[in-house]
């Protein structure tokens, strides 16, 4: 397919004065696996409401392949399937009932690879959903967006909930769904999960996207962690241009180069180093990085009040 | 209260603090309902007063409502046994007493199972019992809570209970009048308390609240049986609702009668403790299936779906008002009799019609069975907002579902619903009627059963716009318009109320059938009224954000 997967042009969102989204521009090519992060309220649920059609855009709009998500809201959902982080099911309703009902509506089900996925997830389907605990609700929700094929999965926070288990079965569902051809958007806390899945990544803060690219765009900007031994007490770092973060155990010195590392060879230079160790940042030292600096700025970060992002489960607004 | 103790930053509560902190929190909420449901009643009461005094004002036609009135079995049967309604006290006391204790016990049970069993399903009720409590003591001082708002319920009941009794036409002793404020809110102590219960009882919120309308339906149809005169006048010691009528408050002053009442509460609050100890959290004593093999008929669509949802709501509304209707039919023949030859006819023909005899009967009770679908109706309002609010509804808008479709199917469920509930209750009351040789046409009952389906839809149209214009307020707009409309009738046949209160009224703008023919014109009208609200509503809701609860 030609048309992109997901396309965002300037979409953004308001809740009164509270902006939970400024105008978002964002491309996703079909059979592509975006992760997408951010701390809590950062809009990242309020993004895939936005593109779902469960709430309206203030400004801007986005397309689904092509469709436009708000005016042809049912033919777009034709192509896409969504898990929500903490679904929200019929109590009286067994697992297998729900699938049924949830098959029909969608309008199109691999029988045989739902069965499958069943299986593997190990769900038991006689169960009524009243009577299942939050991971095995999520198992339905995640076995109902699976079963349909649909080239376009939304997920959000998809594995809250599930044990380690399980959450491999997903991994190795969504990489399944990868070699199909299908397209991810991955919402996720979970950062080994989006650098084990996805080709690109877009982190978003304060309902901005700060950051967009493959894992190796992004390394590129991020620090890289360097760990040198001594023979004899580490030399003064103080005034290298680039470094940061340097600690000291022992003979053992750690810290992070910013831009070029020759400086910081250079006054190695005059030591006597018997280990040198460089390592590129995880995903998590990324992450980290973006927002570690002002953590405490984080925690007074706006998150809507009835749509915010619903990260931590606790206000999750589905 | 609070004390507070700084060490390291930490803030320590006394442990009194925080062994209320449910009962305050439960009272809190059950107390801003209670309060205005306290105004309520006072205000029917005051309404009585005034209105008995003008409508007959001499002696004599005070004596010619009790004749006729006093021993009109249909008519008691509906508000209660009548005492000494030639008096202000009597006719004031048998009003309000039958009335309200009916709306009271809808109420409690409403009240309680909400706080306490739907505070339990939505999970809040697991952050409490982290605290420094366990579940038996957890119970307690929600049942303590709900006592709470019991009180926040008498309060302005009693106060204007006792100015009401003071007025020159009235002059009830101050304990008469606070006699009578105990009589109007002990159907709610009780129906709290049993709602508390079946919170226990039951696995949701949905089952506790149909669990404890069933026991209030039962002591409804007891006590209307009783009071029938069938020759069954002991039934209403069976019913708690016929306890309450045994007061006699007013005109006998039988307190006894109150240890019953107590019994209930107190063997209520008991079980709701000794059950909360025994079950787990989220868990019910009534055996509830964990599993089942699946039945996949009407899972086919989101209509199919809707019909499945409402189903066993529906089939419960009809057997209630299907035995309603039966009853009222089967009484209607004597209650005519009686009517006919009294000047009962003037005081209903003000509720009721121009025409006399068992058919002005039907319509009064047909007034009754229309609050009924009304309230049926408000019902659906009320659960449509709640798939939104809980979130379900999402499971189908994020598949090829439109919001139109998918509310104008529900809508359209729940007009089936309440029309057939109407036509049950009419073919009920024909059969009634017919047993008794009582002359009712099956085709003027079906008339009546369909006359009254308006009122429904128009509740389900303004509802439907609060839905969409005010989510967070959908229910109480809808259950609000019902009350307001059924208070208004209630008064408003007797005090002479101005003209355009009455216009706000549902049911004002119904023909009373089978008393008269339905007027075609206004009940068309009141359909398209419905309609109108309801598609304005449908346009807002596709245009508005979800809102969750």
């Amino acid at each position: 397919m030609s048309e992109p997967a997901i396309t965002t042009n300037g979409l953004s969102k308001a809740f009164g004065s509270l902006v939970a989204l400024h105008p978002l521009d964002l491309e996703m090519a079909a059979g592509e696996v975006l992760g997408y992060l951010g701390p809590n309220g950062a809009g990242k649920t309020v993004t895939i409401r936005l593109l779902l059609g469960l709430l309206r855009p203030t400004a801007g709009g986005a397309r689904i392949f092509g469709l436009d998500s708000q005016a042809d809201t049912a033919d777009a959902h034709r192509h896409l399937a969504y898990v929500p982080g903490e679904a929200s099911l019929w109590p009286a309703l067994t697992g297998e009932e729900t699938l049924h009902l949830l098959g029909r509506v969608h309008g199109r089900v691999d029988g045989r690879y739902r069965d499958e996925l069943v299986e593997r997830f190990a769900l038991d389907p006689t169960r009524k959903v009243r009577t299942l605990s939050k991971g095995n609700r999520q198992k339905i929700s995640l076995i109902a967006a699976f079963m349909s094929r649909a080239e376009l999965l939304v997920l959000d926070e998809p594995t809250s909930g599930l044990d380690p288990l399980m959450e491999q079965e997903f991994r190795r569902a969504v990489l399944e769904a990868k070699d199909g051809g299908q397209a991810v958007f991955l919402s996720s806390h979970i950062l080994s999960e989006v650098e084990a899945l996805c080709d690109r990544i877009a982190i978003l803060r304060a309902g901005r996207l700060v950051e967009t690219g493959t894992m190796s765009d992004l390394r590129h900007l991020s620090a890289l962690t360097v760990e040198v031994t001594f023979d004899g007490t580490p030399p003064d770092l103080d005034g290298v241009p680039g470094v940061s973060q340097v600690e000291i155990v022992g003979s053992l010195l750690r810290c992070q180069v910013n831009g070029p590392i020759e400086p910081l060879l250079q006054r190695l230079s005059t030591a006597r180093v018997t280990q040198l160790l460089s390592r590129e940042p995880s995903l998590e030292e990324i992450f980290l990085a973006h927002y570690g600096v002002s953590s405490l700025e984080l925690g007074r970060e706006p998150a809507a009040p009835r749509a915010g992002d619903g990260d931590d489960g606790g206000d999750d607004p589905r | 209260m609070a004390t507070t103790r700084a060490e390291a930053g930490i803030t320590a509560w006394s442990s009194s603090a925080t062994r209320t902190v449910i009962a305050r929190r439960v009272a809190r909420v059950a107390a801003r309902g209670a309060a205005l449901w306290g105004f309520v009643f006072g205000a029917v009461v005051v309404a009585s007063v005034t209105g008995y005094v003008n409508a007959y004002p001499t002696l004599a036609d005070r004596r010619g409502v009790a004749e006729s009135l006093g021993t009109n079995p249909g008519v008691q049967a509906l508000l209660g046994t009548a005492h000494r309604i030639d008096t202000v006290a009597g006719f004031v006391a048998w009003r309000s007493v039958g009335v309200m204790g009916l709306v009271g016990g809808v109420w409690g049970l409403l009240t309680a199972t909400r706080l306490l069993r739907g505070e339990e399903d939505a999970g809040r009720w697991e952050l409490l019992l982290t605290g420094r409590t366990d579940r038996g003591r957890a119970a307690l001082a929600g049942c303590a809570g709900l006592a709470g708002g019991l009180v926040a319920l008498w309060i302005p009941t009693a106060v204007l209970t006792v100015l009401a009794g003071r007025g020159p036409d009235a002059g009830f002793s101050v304990t008469a009048s606070l006699f009578l404020s105990v009589a109007l809110v002990a159907p709610a102590a009780m129906f709290l308390a049993i709602g508390a219960l079946c919170s226990q009882l039951a696995a949701t919120r949905r089952q506790a609240s149909t669990l404890a309308a069933a026991v209030l339906g039962v002591s409804f149809v007891v006590r209307l049986v009783a009071d029938s005169g069938t020759g069954l006048r002991w039934l209403a010691w069976a019913s708690p609702l016929g306890w309450v009528g045994e007061l006699r408050p007013l005109t006998g002053t039988r307190p006894a009668p109150l240890l019953l009442v107590a019994a209930v509460v107190a063997g209520s609050v008991a079980g709701t403790v000794a059950l909360a100890r025994r079950r787990d959290l989220g868990g019910s004593i009534l055996a509830d299936r964990a599993s089942a093999p699946a039945r996949t008929r009407l899972l086919g669509s989101p209509l199919a779906f809707a019909v499945r949802l409402s189903r066993a709501t529906t089939a419960g509304w009809m057997v209630g008002v299907a035995l309603g209707g039966f009853i009222f039919g089967v009484v209607a023949k004597a209650a005519g009799d009686a009517l006919n030859s009294g000047s009962a006819a003037d005081l209903l023909a003000r509720i009721g019609g121009r025409s006399t005899g068992a058919r002005t009967y039907l319509g009064v009770a047909f007034f009754v069975i229309g609050s009924l679908v009304a309230l049926q109706a408000a019902g659906h309002v009320a659960t449509t907002r709640d798939e939104e609010a809980d979130g379900r509804v999402d499971n189908f808008l994020v598949r090829p579902v439109r919001r139109i479709p998918w509310l104008a199917g529900r809508l359209a469920v729940a007009v089936a619903a309440i029309t057939a509930t109407g036509l049950i209750a009419a073919l009920a009351a024909w059969i009634g009627a017919a047993s008794q040789h009582t002359g009712v046409g099956l085709a003027a009952m079906v008339g009546a059963g369909l006359n009254v389906v308006p009122a429904g839809v128009v509740v389900l149209g303004i509802g439907t716009l609060a839905h969409a214009a005010l989510p967070h307020r959908a229910s109480a707009v809808a259950y609000g318009l019902v009350g307001w409309s059924f208070l208004i009738e209630l008064v408003g046949g007797i005090v002479d109320a101005d003209h355009w209160l009455l216009d706000l009224s549902l049911f004002h703008h119904l023909a009373p059938a089978p008393a008269v023919s339905p007027r075609a014109g206004a009940a068309v009208a009141m359909v398209l009224v419905g309609l109108a609200a309801a598609a304005v509503g449908a346009l807002w809701f596709r245009r508005r954000d979800l809102v969750p609860a």
